[in-house]
This record gives C-alpha cells, structure tokens and sequence, in this order.
C-alpha cells in the first residue's frame, strides 16, 4: 500500500525504565521514531496485548521519547512487566499540541494531579526550552502521599530554575514531609499571577480537574484560557472509530486538551 | 449523461462481463428478504431489484466486521480487488456517504476502506416498494439513486434503465454499448411513474416530517428523557450492527506465531463498556445516557459538521428490534 498505515505502531526498544513512584514509571524509549508538539499524544503498544493513548513526557526538543505511566489496566499492567530492550510499539503523535504562540510573553499557570504531570512535564520542559519567551512559569502540583510525588529526582533543579515558580502538597503527609496537606485547590488559594491575561493549564484525575476548573474561574482566569486534558476512552486515535467521543468533539482529534470554553456546555464534562 | 435502457435479456450478459472484471454482489430474495450475494456464472441468476433494501447492509463489503489493519512488527501490503455492487438502494448510498465522509475526506484517509472504495462500482436500484419501516424520505432521500452511486437502474417492462452517475458509471456502459440502446420516452415515463408512486407510499407511511431545527433539539434534549425512549430495550444492541451509516470499531491487538495482528471489528456504542477508561472511570455507564449519545451523534454532531444525518432511514434498526422501539417514533418527539 502506497499510503501510510495510521495504525500500524513503529517498532521500538524500551532503553530505560525509571520507577517514579510504587505505582507510577517512566519509560525512556531508544530514540523518536516521529516529532511531536507538547500537548499531542501517542498510542503505546505492548505487542499482543494492545495499545493505550499516553501523552509523552519528555520535552519535544529531547532524543528520546519518555512515558510516565500509571499502573491501572491491561495495557499498562503489561508494560510493567516489560524490561530494558524490549520492544514495543508507538504511532502518533494525534491530536492538537497546546497552543504555545498563545502563551509567549505570559505568566503561565499550571496544576497537575497524581499522574497528570507526566503531560505537564513535557509542557513545562518546552516552555523551559525557550524560557526567555515566557514571563514566568508556575507549577502547582498535588500527590496522594510524600511517596506518590512524581519527578521527585527532578524537582529540586527546576525549583532553583529561574523563572519558575513550583508548590506541591500532599493529600495525607508523614512524619519526615513538611510541606503543605490537602487536596491540590489548598494551593490555589492565592495565585500570584495576573489571571485576566494568563492562560491555566491542568491535568489531572476527573475528580480534580472538575474543583481546579472551578476554583480556576471563580478566581477570575478566562474561560477560553484554561486548558484542560481530557480522558477518554480511545482506540483509533485518529477521529475515526468515534470511542473517545465528548460531546461534538473528538478527544483524540479536537483535544487532548480542550478548554473550559469549548467543553462548559458538556453535561458532567469531568467523568 | 445520457439515459440508456439495458433489455431485460441483456441482463445476465451484462453481469457476465462484469464478472470478467471481478466479483460481483447483487440482492437475491430468499425467505421473504433479499440478501446481498455473490454472483456466480454457474448458479441461476435471478435478482431481485424491487423488494426493499437487502438485509445485509453494504457495510459488510467495504467495511468487513473484522479486517486486519496492521500486522507487527512489520506491516504487510495489501492489494485491492475490483467488484461491483449491483441494486444497492438510496438508504445504503446514505451508509456509504457516511463512510466516505468519515474514512476518506476526513484527514487522515483510511487506507483500508479506500483501497475497498476506489476498487469498488456501485449500481444502484430505484426502490419501489418501501414498506412500513422505510423512511429515507424523512432524512433527506428519495427512493432511487442520486448521488453516490455510479449508476442507478431501474426496472421498467422494457428493461432496465441506466442512468450514469459518475463519469466511471458512463465509461461501464461505453465499454459494453453494444448491450444498450438510448432510453426512450416511454421508458423514462414509466420510470417517473414508479418513482412518483414510490414517493406516494413513503408520504403515506411517514407523514409527519422531522422538525426543521432536529439537530438543536436533541443536543438540548435531557437526557433522562432518554428512559422512556429506550424502557423496551433488551440490549441486544443489533440496531447498530445492523445500521449502514453506525461505523464504531475496535482494534484488538492478536498474537500469532512469529507476529501480532491488529484486528479491526466493529463496535457499538450501547456496550457499557464502549467509553470505559482505563482507571475504570465511565461516562456513559447508564443506558440512558448511551441512548441520548447514539441520538447526538446521528442527529446533532454529524449533522452539524457534515450536513447530512447519520442515518439511511432504512428501518433496519426498527425491523430488527426485539423491543420493537421505532427510532422515527423517538425522532417525531422532538
């Protein structure tokens, strides 16, 4: 066939695994097969098992493509138990990248939940690839527990990056964590930027997206400015077999990342 | 295009030329429904061009409910195979329009469903008999093809008469002219009739139109609504797999001695499971929200982006119903 096959997944070894978390791992990929936008996705095959939608985790400008994955199905059950130099599968990148132009000379605000830092990662790390573009970055970030923090091995360079402005908390503390306890809006109390002008990017669980979504409007960020990753179910990946369907739109075409304005109309948007 | 009429004797020959060509499907009444079949030189011929749609839809020919679209880790080619669709009726057109729309001029082209369409001639057939569950009147068709198809026939006492679609439909009949002669008159007189009289008995059994403003009153429709609507469903879900314009599919992935296939089939989206996520998290656990999605994306989203309805009005999904839930009844509510 002379035309390219949209669903076959290019061939590729695993060449490092990084456990992030008990439940949460990074797996580094040898090379990239195809360019990517911050804010596309890909689909990952475990080959004979299936192929699930991730959102890299690397910046777009790196070598490698990364997957910061969470343990919660077949298909990630399956690549846990794949070892370095295996090999998997990877097509992509679908969807539309997050709207960079948009964001230059802004501050930039971002909240993430559990696993949905893994997305913002590969956002935050091309944003800091051009960081002299942007006023400033924030990163707001909310884990289960001390021990569910993703990136903990990364957080202290980009805290003492210039420009960057980072806060975590913790659902349920410990003994040796000192930093702040509650669900991720205890640290949207006072957001430090100018919201009428700045854009507001989160990803996360349902659940969380639909309070930081609220807390986000009522703290005055425009509605078209907060941008939100969508999940759903996927199979094609392509706008095709209709599966990720919310509302009119395609998750996997229209979003991943849709904003509030585009979605509001959308009954129980965040399931 | 010009108007041209096959005899009636010159039929099989006809169909005997296209068979050089490749395989060729036409709808044959058995038990009461026509069934779309393979021809086959050596077996009777007999088609069958006035019962109403076939009970298969064409979907089954140019999107197979299970297709390999990938083999890993290297991608096997695929070639085409030319066939020609005989006597598909104008609800069937609407599933391919459908199809064409989703899977070719939608970025990026389904390699597979076009490597199918491009090998494929479609001769479609008037339809003069709708019987009480048709309504392609309603979504915006007549019974006899328009659009779509490369050629549309229709029977008269004289023969069949041809009518070119697209210019691949006049070059069939050029290639094989010494089979044809002009339409007359008479014929085209005969053809108006039946078509009148076809519209006449879809007036009848479906008097009421579809709201005007159809699309925005789904979308605003509630959703619990949707109850009442779906209360005799024993969810079978047989009107999606039997629907002509419904192309959901799956890909499951296969491991085979040395590869892995990925397979396509289709799907519905009345399984409980069709919009699960991985964590488990379901948007569209409960029935009723199934139903009042199955409704937008026929009636709202396709319209609103393509401007036609997902639906052939071909009652397939009525017919076929163990709860006997009449989709026009839902519709006429709105």
């Amino acid at each position: 066939m002379a035309m390219v096959n949209p669903y076959y997944p290019i061939p590729i070894k695993i060449k490092k695994i990084i456990p992030e978390t008990p439940t949460i791992t990074t797996f580094i990929l040898d090379g990239k097969p195809m360019q990517f936008e911050a804010g596309q996705f890909m689909e990952l095959t475990v080959p004979g098992i299936g192929e699930a939608p991730f959102t890299p985790s690397s910046s777009p400008y790196a070598d490698d493509l990364e997957f910061t994955i969470m343990k919660v199905g077949r298909v990630t059950s399956s690549l846990f138990s794949c070892k370095e130099g295996d090999t998997v599968g990877v097509r992509g990148p679908f969807g539309k990248p997050y709207p960079l132009d948009k964001f230059r000379g802004k501050e930039i605000y971002i909240v993430g939940g559990g696993v949905g830092f893994a997305p913002l990662r590969s956002l935050f790390l091309a944003l800091l690839h051009n960081i002299k573009d942007y006023k400033k970055l924030y990163i707001r970030y909310g884990a289960r527990t001390p021990e569910d923090i993703v990136y903990r091995r990364l957080l202290p360079e980009w805290e003492n990056t210039k420009g960057v402005d980072i806060v975590l908390t913790v659902d349920v503390g410990n003994n040796s964590w000192k930093g702040n306890v509650g669900v991720v809006t205890v640290i949207l109390d006072d957001i430090p930027v100018d919201v009428a002008k700045s854009p507001a990017i989160v990803c996360g669980p349902p659940i969380m997206l639909k309070f930081v979504t609220q807390r986000l409007i009522e703290a005055g960020f425009n509605h078209d400015s907060i941008y939100l990753s969508m999940e759903s179910n996927m199979s094609c990946g392509i706008g095709k077999c209709n599966h990720c369907r919310i509302g009119e739109y395609y998750v996997c075409k229209d979003g991943p990342v849709l904003t509030w304005d585009e979605i509001k109309h959308i009954e129980e948007p965040f399931v | 295009m010009k108007i041209y009429l096959l005899p009636s004797d010159n039929l099989f020959d006809f169909v005997l030329k296209l068979a050089e060509d490749g395989s060729v499907f036409y709808p044959k009444l058995e038990d009461r429904a026509t069934h779309l079949v393979r021809f086959d030189k050596d077996k009777k011929f007999e088609p069958d061009f006035t019962h109403i749609r076939t009970a298969e839809t064409v979907k089954h020919i140019l999107f197979p409910s299970r297709d390999v679209v990938a083999t890993f880790p290297k991608d096997e080619k695929r070639k085409g195979e030319k066939q020609f669709l005989l006597g598909v009726k104008a609800c069937d057109l609407r599933g391919v329009e459908v199809y064409d729309r989703v899977f070719l001029k939608t970025d990026p082209v389904d390699p597979f469903y076009r490597l199918k369409r491009e090998n494929t001639l479609i001769i479609s057939a008037d339809c003069p008999e709708p019987d009480d569950y048709c309504f392609c009147n309603l979504v915006g068709l007549h019974p006899y093809g328009e659009t779509v198809c490369d050629i549309n026939i229709t029977e008269v006492s004289n023969g069949f008469v041809f009518e070119p679609v697209s210019p691949q439909g006049e070059k069939l009949v050029q290639a094989h002219a010494k089979l044809f002669e002009e339409a007359s008159a008479d014929d085209l007189k005969e053809r108006e009739k039946l078509r009148r009289e076809a519209q006449k008995t879809l007036g009848k059994v479906n008097e009421k139109e579809f709201s005007k403003d159809l699309p925005d009153r789904v979308e605003s429709s509630d959703r619990r609504t949707m109850h009442k609507a779906r209360e005799n469903c024993v969810e079978c879900y047989g009107c999606l797999h039997c629907c002509p314009t419904c192309y959901c599919f799956l890909l499951s992935d296969f491991k085979k001695a040395k590869t892995v296939e990925r397979v396509r089939t289709w799907d519905a989206c009345y399984y409980p499971a069709y919009a699960r996520v991985g964590g488990g998290a379901n948007p569209r656990s409960n029935l009723d929200e199934r139903f009042w999605n199955r409704f937008n994306c026929k009636f709202n989203y396709f319209h609103k982006y393509e401007g036609i309805y997902a639906c052939a009005g071909c009652g397939r999904c009525y017919r076929g119903c163990s709860g006997k839930i009449d989709i026009r009844e839902i519709l006429w509510q709105w």
